[in-house]
């Protein structure tokens, strides 16, 4: 029995029983939204251990048994492909996603309309679930265009202030620009090739690489680019998360930018394009942005005054991390150091997760107990909220890259990597963490200096909101005690298996 | 020879990408938004239409057609790409429209420039 479809059947219908759910109490449809999203992270963590354990790519046919036409040789359904990276992923996604769920609980106590809060949460979960395990391109379109209404809908959820309006505009109207040119690539390759199944468009691109398809690429790279944030096209990321929801921001930092950017560049790149392009001028474009996404997003970080913006420009520049792992395995694709930077720029993704989500999380209790995430006016928290402050601490210590927590073991992975591959790159990798650990501690001086009148009355947040950070910060301090053994028995056979992409192939099509 | 509907899609794309990049009223922008998707819906479409044995294929689709009138169908996958984009775009479209109203009951303009509350 394969339980890969019901990673898209669970949320779903979950999704859309909310409104009657709802009618039966208040109560029961908060359950019934942590019940979805545990059942969903039990499915996404059987379909991992599956592929994990039998180190094969799982396909599943809608409709079918076997991808492949009656009578011809070419696949003509949608066809569900999951390698290691798409799984792990997608327990990464279900993971945070069920601690966001229990964390809005009491966070949006207050609000109204929760029925549709909780039905978007799911669509949205729904949607980066699908794109990470979809192996048909314009199926991948349209869990791309799923996540990303659902998330355009939920940065404006708070409909009464002017900050979600704004911040959901411009956010919309950047995405849905991003998205038509991915539609635009999808609609050229199509002209091109007259096939949409990623494995059957792999082996038509390695036998004739032609011109438009190096177009359709640059349509959907640029497309993507603009997803996952990374400058210069990232200021809509700094307007739309610290404005949602802060579990929201957990989950569109955590996740949305990840799922449906640096995965789906990963994806393309090694999956469909791989050897038939110039790789080594591919490499380098990847990594000239991704430079430029850490220096620019962590220095932007250290001048921030609101707390939310600051951690939102700090991803910016995590992702330039992930894209410089991506880049570098592309550049030094099928050596060794390639390995490693790609081990490391999907350890990076996984931890970057974790702990961004954590860090939303703590900025959220801050503003439901204190009103205000303006850094001038916060000092002193530690002393009020001390568990709230713990969590900041680790959090900031694991984003820092401190040697016992799980930060550290993804990022030396990609200093190493890169200097072993151009010391230049490490260089700014480092200058990139120097800027970013100058931001953490001027949070961390306002968490622990004099106390001010506006925290006087603050106090930790009440259960719902403190046992996610708690699961967090557990995971953050036992990923951290195992970091080498995570490395061989995860990172390295998922980056291996991300690199064969002649497996991908074969897969779908049958050897 | 390019054939001229990939010429007039491009046009509108870039007709659309224009106005995205050069006018400053939402509802104009939500326009442009949507005048670059009909510009690839009809690139999609047009790509069914492909010579077959120099012949060019005829809609609509249903089975028999081939042995009726001699002439081969025209791509249907296109067709439902293009059915399943234009109901993708019809939520964007209304959720840019609902975003719009609500961003006019707060600022009490349509102009974007106006729109510039969030700094950092």
């Amino acid at each position: 029995m394969n339980a890969l479809p019901f990673l898209i059947i669970v949320p779903l219908f979950g999704a859309f029983s909310m409104p009657l759910i709802k009618l039966i109490s208040e109560k029961v449809r908060d359950i019934w939204a942590v019940i979805i999203s545990a059942v969903t992270l039990g499915v996404a963590a059987d379909v991992f251990y599956t592929i994990w354990k039998t180190n094969k790519i799982i396909v599943y046919t809608l409709g079918d048994t076997t991808p492949l036409g009656k009578g011809v040789g070419f696949p003509i359904r949608i066809v569900w492909e999951v390698d290691l990276l798409g799984a792990l992923i997608a327990v990464t996604i279900a993971f945070v996603s069920l601690l966001a769920i229990i964390y809005s609980l009491e966070y949006m106590r207050h609000d109204t309309g929760l029925d549709k809060y909780y039905t978007l949460i799911l669509i949205l979960e729904l949607g980066m679930l699908g794109i990470v395990i979809t192996g048909d391109i314009f199926n991948f379109y349209v869990f791309l265009e799923i996540m990303s209404i659902a998330s355009y809908a939920l940065v404006a959820f708070r409909n009464d202030t002017w900050e979600g309006i704004e911040a959901g505009i411009k956010y919309m109207f950047v995405g849905s620009l991003a998205s038509s040119f991915i539609l635009l690539g999808i609609a050229l390759l199509y002209g091109q090739y007259g096939t949409l199944t990623m494995a059957y468009l792999s082996q038509y691109i390695t036998r004739e690489p032609t011109f438009v398809s190096k177009v359709a690429l640059a349509f959907i790279l640029g497309g993507l680019l603009f997803k996952s944030g990374a400058v210069p096209v990232h200021m809509w990321l700094a307007d739309a998360h610290p404005a949602a929801p802060s579990s929201i921001s957990a989950m569109l930092s955590g996740l949305v930018i990840k799922a449906g950017g640096v995965y789906a560049i990963a994806r393309i790149l090694f999956s469909i394009y791989s050897i038939s392009l110039n790789i080594r001028t591919l490499g380098w474009i990847i990594i000239f942005f991704a430079c430029l996404t850490l220096i620019v997003g962590n220095a932007m970080a250290v001048i921030q005054t609101d707390m939310k913006r600051l951690f939102a420009f700090s991803s910016v520049g995590q992702i330039g991390y992930i894209l410089l792992g991506i880049g570098i395995g592309l550049a030094a694709y099928g050596t060794d150091i390639g390995q490693i930077a790609l081990a490391g720029a999907i350890y990076h993704t996984v931890n970057h997760a974790i702990m961004k989500a954590l860090l939303f999380l703590v900025a959220g209790a801050v503003l439901h107990e204190v009103g205000t995430k303006n850094l001038n006016e916060l000092s002193g928290l530690a002393r009020r909220m001390p568990l709230t402050s713990f969590a900041f601490l680790v959090g900031a210590a694991a984003i820092i890259g401190m040697p016992p927590l799980n930060g550290f073991a993804s990022k030396w992975l990609l200093y190493e990597s890169s200097a072993l591959y151009n010391p230049f790159l490490a260089a700014v990798a480092v200058v990139g963490t120097a800027f970013c650990t100058a931001a953490y501690i001027r949070v961390l001086f306002t968490f622990f200096g004099k106390e001010s009148e506006k925290v006087k009355a603050a106090k930790d947040p009440g259960k719902a909101m403190i046992i996610p950070m708690i699961i967090l910060i557990l995971a953050i301090i036992i990923m951290g005690l195992l970091p080498w053994q995570i490395n061989e028995s995860i990172m390295i056979p998922t980056a291996k298996m991300l690199e064969e992409s002649g497996k991908y192939v074969l897969a779908v099509l049958g050897g | 020879m390019i054939p001229f509907q990939f010429v007039t899609a491009f046009l509108l794309i870039f007709m659309g990408i224009y106005a995205f990049l050069y006018k400053r009223n939402l509802i104009k922008l939500i326009l442009a938004l949507n005048i670059i998707d009909c510009g690839i819906h009809l690139l999609l479409i047009s790509l069914g239409y492909r010579l077959e044995n120099g012949v060019l294929p005829t809609a609509p689709i249903y089975t028999g057609y081939e042995t009726l009138k001699g002439t081969p169908m025209v791509g249907p996958i296109p067709q439902a790409l293009v059915l399943t984009s234009i109901v993708i775009g019809v939520c964007v479209l209304a959720l840019a429209m609902a975003l719009t109203i609500n961003a006019y009951r707060h600022y009490g303009s349509l102009d974007i420039n106006k729109l510039r509350r969030l700094r950092g």
